[in-house]
Parts: structure tokens; C-alpha cells; sequence
């Protein structure tokens, strides 16, 4: 499923030349479209063959759903031959690239182990960021404040589970008492 | 008689303490949302989902129809003021209503839309009490065939009425259906497109398609913009109230505009777009004398703001008996309502009626108290939601998406569902820039394992003999009617080659 939609991505990115690229863009999409029919095709012959009432298992959805966007690829061909996908604005590379860091940096820094506060600090930051907020440090200080204050609100107010990391069961304990 | 006994003990609940809360947080909540442009009520409802289970089934959908029905009201607020649409459903109040703001009768405009939000939501959501039995007693003897008609119907005009191009209506919805399919068949067991990791075999949460899609797709559209919008906010001038001269200019308006909105919205025509532009052009029409002229100058007339609010919330409440009577939702905020009604393991349809009748009735009560509720926030305190508008960019999308993150993470207590997140992200970004609608994604993801049900178990019943979906005159009926949802708006972008095509392009959410 990554595959397919990761063309997608690359589409998008290489459209930033107006009248050439938006085929491009256009075209990638629809390869992202016969990938995914592709893939949910061959998910399908992967399931064993089982005796029902119905004749039909648990392969029939899946079958017309990759029909369906194997079709829809190919109006997208036409679509993109024909360049009747509505005018892209230029893009804005850097910030969407910000953006995207958050994530990938909230992602990374939960899997290290630092836990919430400072991971969606840090998200919050490098968006803040991308959207023209200079400095980094003071987006994330800030960030870090907003984060802490959701934290003991989520956590201690509504009892839902975040990822602790050594500041998260520090400021636990101090509730504890 | 039996209606009315029902909503008296609907309202029974509706006024305990805590649904009251729930009510008032949740119109606060779709007030607030519904003042910024950007961010809708769908959206909203995605983010509280997995943060609102502790909050018990009634409690959150409650709050979850006061956000609804408080993003109604609070888009007039930024229509009027920024003529930026905080969404789709006030893109026709802006029209005149920024008119207004700017020659000096703002506060006139606000309080003739925080009044036709009030009467159209109140005579909406009579019509529900009204209509959904009968509804009900109709959609009882509905089998697998006419459920899965019903459920084509909804996918087909959800796709075609969204968005400037069927095609890419239904290429989205399909991406839909595809996600929809992730995880453990149903019936049988069998684990599809899971590819071995455990998170995809529990199915992808919708909390995650719909955050994913909206919140961090919308962030990275609005980041990926290099020009930046120059915007000015009017200040309110003149008193919100209406004189007796206005309200008799505004009466016909609501009228007409609650009557359109309440006709729509049940109707899987994507939300509230069309009956408001249908409401706008009809008060345009109508005018005579003195409103006549300033539709036509520079000075905005009263009405063409009465008219499309009124329908917009009537269409609101509307959209809420396909939902709660037959389980299918025909806006993005009615698909999230259904998310969040699963995800309590209830079903909505004609038997949640009977099997969960203080839910359904206390959620009908509490329609009307959000709407006094509203009227109350709406009118007296209407220039502190003004001061939302001012909250710069950067620190409003860094918060949304710390938000966002968190109530994820909360709920999927994994990191691995931010993966997901990030990746459905990139999916809406990609979308939103190359002109999909949205809504058909979220709509195929919910309603897509649905209606495989039905029509494997009309496989099972009939033996694999697919002829079962087409021998009931109530399923051909319903096809013929999802055919011309598609086929119709193709005729009407042939014929009608004009300007007014441009308001059914714009992208709904």
C-alpha cells in the first residue's frame, strides 16, 4: 500500500514547473492507482479458497474495489493527457518539509524513549516553524509549555495514556503525593 | 402522540447536569472551529473522537451535534467579517453579508445569521422528531439488497456532489473503499492488506483516515502555499439586533431558507452547498424595491444573509435522519457521527430506535437546547469569538497538530499510528492539491465494510446468485436516483457553462 502512495508524493513534489510537470503530477497518481489495484489484487489471490453458501469469500470485495480503482486510474491518464486538473499554486517546499519533520521527529523521538512532552514539544516547534515562526528554539520552548499543560490536562485530568519518558514520570510523581 | 412522549423523555435526559456540559462544550467547541477558516466541524469531531471515549456514548454525541450545529453558526462570523468561509456551507453568506460588514451594518448581518441559524436549526430538528419514525417504520422491512442500494446510492452522490469532477469523486471514494478493507474480515476471519503487521490487522482506526486527512493534509496545504493571504477583519458596527423592519424583511427568508435546507440535507447531496446556493439565488430573485438595489450595489442586502444561514443549519439537522434512521451519512460531519457511534458499538438505523430509544431522543432533545445555547453565545457575545481570528497561523497549526498527535497516540497508545497518520497526511495533501474532495474517502472507509456485509450476506442467502440486488422495485428505485446523482451534475456542467458551476467546484469538508 506505501509503494503505490509514495508515488503519489513524488508527484506532488515534482510539480513545481506549471505547464510540463502537471502531466507528470497527474500521471504518478495514476501509477499510485494501478500499484494499489495491483497490490489489493494480489492480496487477494493470497487468501485460501474456502466452500461457502455465498460462493463467494472474502476475496469478492477486494477484487471489485482494485477493478474499480484500476478504471479510475485510467481516467486519470486521460486526465492528466488532457490537463484538466485544476491550476497548481508553486509550492512551498520548505515549509511542507517542516511540517513533515514534525511528524517524523514526534515519531522518532517516541520510539527513543523521551516521551510526550518533549516529542510533541518539539513537533509543535518545527511546525510553528514551517508556518514562519523564527526562532526554532523559542517555537519549541514554547512547544514544550503547551505540551506539558496538555499533558497533566489529558493524563491526570481525562486519565488518558501518553507515552511517559523521564520528565512525564517526574511530573507523575509529583501527582502521586 | 407517541413522538412527543418520546422527546419529553429525551429532554428528560438532555437536562442532566452533565449532557448539559457536554452540550455546552461542544457548541463552544463548533463555534469556535466554525469562526476559523480551515478548520470544519468534521475535522473537530475526528480530533475529539479517540480523546472523547471516556466521555460515554450519549455525553460525546451530544457534544459531537453541538459541534455540528455551533460550526453552522460560527462560519457566518468569519463569512461576514473576513468574507473568508469558515466552510463550505457559509460560502454564500459571505457573498452579501461581507457587503454589509463593510458598508457598516455588520452587526446587522451577524444578528440576521445568529437568528436564521436559531430558526432554521429549530424547525430542522422538529422535522426530525417528526420524520425519523416514520422513517423508521419504513426502513425496518429494508433486507441486504436495499441497504447495499442504499449504501451505492450514498457512495455515488456523495463522490459526485463533492469537488469539481465526478471522476475524481469516485477515485476518491475507491481509495476509501481500499482502506475500509484493511484488517480481519468480518466473516471469516481472514486478515486483508495487512501484510503481517499486527496494527493493520485490527483495522485502521477512522480516528486516524479522517485526523490524518483533514488535520496534518490541511496543515501541509496551508504550509505549502507560498503567497500569504492579506486579510482584514471588519469590526463589528451597529447594534446586533434586529429591528421590527428587519425581521419582517428576514422572515420570508427564513421561511424559504429552512425549507430548502431541511429538503437537502437528508438527501445524499454532499451537506450543505446546494440548498444554501439555491436559497441565496432564490432571495436574489425574489427582491424587490429596496433589497433589490443592494443586492445589486455595493451595500448588501439582509436577506441574502437570512436565507442561506437559515438553510444551512435546517440542512444540518436534516443530514442527521439518513443518519440516525437508516446508519448513512451525506455530509463529512455526518460520516465522523457515524465513526463515533461505532466506536461506542452501537449502529445506527431503525433498530437503535427501539433498542437504544434514550439515546436517540435525548440526542434529538439536546438539538434544541444547543440551538437556545447558541443563540445566547451568538448574540450578546459575539465579538469575543471575533478575537479567534487573530490567533497568528504558526502557533493555530502547531497547536492543531500537537492536538492532533496527542489524541492519537492516546488512543492507539502506539507510535506506530502516527506513522499511519503522517502517511494519510501526505495522501490529503496530494488530494487537496490536486482537486479531490475528501469526503468520499472518509465515507468509503465507513461505509465500505458496511455494505460488504450486506452484500455477502445477500450472496449467502441467495446462494452466490448475484440477481438478488435487482429484483427489488425499493433497490431499483434507489439505483435509478444514484444514476441520476451522477449523470445530472455531468448534464448540468454541459449545459450550464456560466459562473455559477464555480460554487458546486469548490471543495467541501
Amino acid at each position: 500500500m506505501s509503494s503505490g502512495h509514495a508515488n503519489e508524493g513524488a508527484g506532488a513534489s515534482r510539480s513545481s514547473d506549471p505547464n510540463r510537470a502537471r502531466d507528470l503530477g497527474g500521471l504518478a497518481i495514476a501509477a499510485g492507482l494501478f500499484l494499489f489495484a495491483a497490490l489489493i489484487a494480489w492480496d487477494g489471490t493470497t487468501y485460501p479458497v474456502r466452500q461457502s453458501y455465498a460462493q463467494f469469500g472474502p476475496e469478492i470485495f477486494p477484487y471489485l474495489i482494485a477493478a474499480g480503482l484500476a478504471v479510475f486510474g485510467v481516467a486519470t491518464v486521460f486526465m492528466a493527457l488532457r490537463n484538466s486538473f485544476p491550476e497548481r499554486e508553486p509550492m512551498n517546499l520548505t515549509a511542507v518539509g517542516w511540517i513533515v519533520g514534525a511528524l517524523v521527529a514526534k515519531i522518532g523521538l517516541l520510539y527513543g524513549g523521551v516521551g510526550f512532552i518533549v516529542a510533541a514539544g518539539t513537533l509543535f516547534g518545527f511546525a510553528a516553524r514551517g508556518l514562519g515562526r523564527r526562532p526554532l528554539w523559542f517555537a519549541i520552548l514554547v512547544g514544550i509549555g503547551v505540551s506539558a499543560f496538555l499533558y497533566v490536562l489529558f493524563r491526570h485530568g481525562l486519565s488518558l495514556s501518553l507515552p511517559a519518558g523521564p520528565v512525564e514520570r517526574f511530573i507523575d510523581g509529583l501527582f502521586r503525593r | 402522540m407517541d413522538t412527543f412522549l418520546l422527546l419529553l423523555d429525551g429532554l428528560a435526559v438532555a437536562t442532566q447536569p452533565m449532557n448539559l456540559v457536554f452540550a455546552l462544550i461542544g457548541v463552544l467547541l463548533g463555534t469556535a472551529v466554525g469562526v476559523m477558516p480551515g478548520i470544519g466541524p468534521a475535522l473537530t469531531v475526528a480530533l475529539l473522537l479517540p480523546i472523547s471515549l471516556s466521555f460515554g456514548a450519549t455525553g460525546s454525541l451530544i457534544m459531537f451535534a453541538g459541534i455540528y450545529y455551533g460550526g453552522m453558526y460560527g462560519g457566518a462570523i468569519s463569512s461576514i467579517l473576513l468574507n473568508t468561509p469558515g466552510e463550505t456551507a457559509s460560502i454564500m453568506t459571505a457573498v452579501e453579508g461581507n457587503k454589509m460588514a463593510r458598508s457598516g451594518r455588520g452587526g446587522k448581518a451577524l444578528g440576521a445569521a445568529a437568528i436564521g441559524s436559531f430558526f432554521g436549526g429549530t424547525v430542522g430538528t422538529i422535522g426530525i422528531a417528526l420524520v425519523s419514525p416514520f422513517m423508521v417504520s419504513v426502513a425496518l422491512s429494508f433486507g441486504p439488497a436495499e441497504y447495499f442500494a442504499l449504501m451505492v446510492l450514498s457512495f455515488v452522490t456523495v463522490s459526485a456532489a463533492f469537488g469539481g469532477s465526478v471522476a475524481r469523486g469516485l477515485t476518491a471514494l475507491f481509495i476509501g473503499l481500499a482502506i475500509g478493507l484493511v484488517g480481519i474480515d468480518k466473516l471469516t476471519g481472514q486478515p486483508r492488506l495487512s501484510f503481517g503487521v499486527p496494527e493493520l490487522r485490527d483495522n485502521i482506526s477512522i480516528a486516524i483516515v479522517a485526523v490524518g486527512l483533514f488535520a496534518i493534509g490541511e496543515t501541509l496545504y496551508i504550509a505549502s502555499k507560498k503567497i500569504d493571504v492579506d486579510e482584514t477583519v471588519e469590526a463589528i458596527k451597529g447594534s446586533v439586533w434586529l429591528s421590527f423592519q428587519d425581521l419582517k424583511r428576514c422572515i420570508f427568508p427564513y421561511l424559504r431558507g429552512a425549507g430548502l435546507g431541511f429538503l437537502f440535507g437528508p438527501l445524499p447531496t454532499g451537506g450543505a452547498e446546494i440548498p444554501t446556493f439555491l436559497s441565496y439565488s432564490t432571495e436574489r430573485k425574489a427582491a424587490k424595491g429596496q433589497s433589490k438595489a443592494e443586492f445589486e450595489g455595493n451595500k448588501g442586502a439582509i436577506e441574502g444573509v437570512a436565507g442561506p444561514e437559515a438553510a444551512n443549519n435546517a440542512s444540518a439537522a436534516g443530514t442527521l435522519i439518513p443518519l440516525l434512521t437508516l446508519g448513512l451519512p451525506t455530509s463529512a460531519t455526518a460520516a465522523m457521527m457515524l465513526a463515533g457511534f461505532q466506536q461506542y458499538g452501537l449502529q445506527p438505523g431503525p433498530l437503535l430506535f427501539t433498542s437504544n430509544p434514550t439515546l436517540v431522543w435525548g440526542l434529538v432533545a439536546s438539538l434544541f437546547i444547543a440551538n437556545f445555547m447558541l443563540l445566547i453565545l451568538n448574540l450578546p457575545f459575539v465579538g469575543i469569538w471575533v478575537r479567534l481570528l487573530m490567533i497568528p497561523r504558526p502557533w493555530l497549526y502547531a497547536g492543531i497538530l500537537t492536538f492532533a498527535t496527542l489524541g492519537i497516540v492516546g488512543a492507539q497508545g502506539s507510535a506506530f499510528a502516527l506513522i499511519l497518520l503522517l502517511f494519510f497526511g501526505v495522501i490529503g495533501f496530494v488530494m487537496r492539491r490536486f482537486g479531490y474532495p475528501l469526503a468520499p474517502v472518509l465515507v468509503g472507509a465507513i461505509l465500505g465494510p458496511l455494505a460488504e456485509e450486506q452484500l455477502r450476506r445477500g450472496l449467502m442467502i441467495n446462494r452466490g446468485d448475484w440477481t438478488f440486488l435487482v429484483t427489488s422495485p425499493i433497490a431499483l428505485t434507489i439505483y435509478a436516483i444514484a444514476a441520476a446523482a451522477v449523470i445530472g451534475p455531468i448534464l448540468w456542467r454541459m449545459m450550464a457553462r456560466d459562473k455559477s458551476k464555480t460554487v458546486f467546484a469548490m471543495d467541501g469538508d
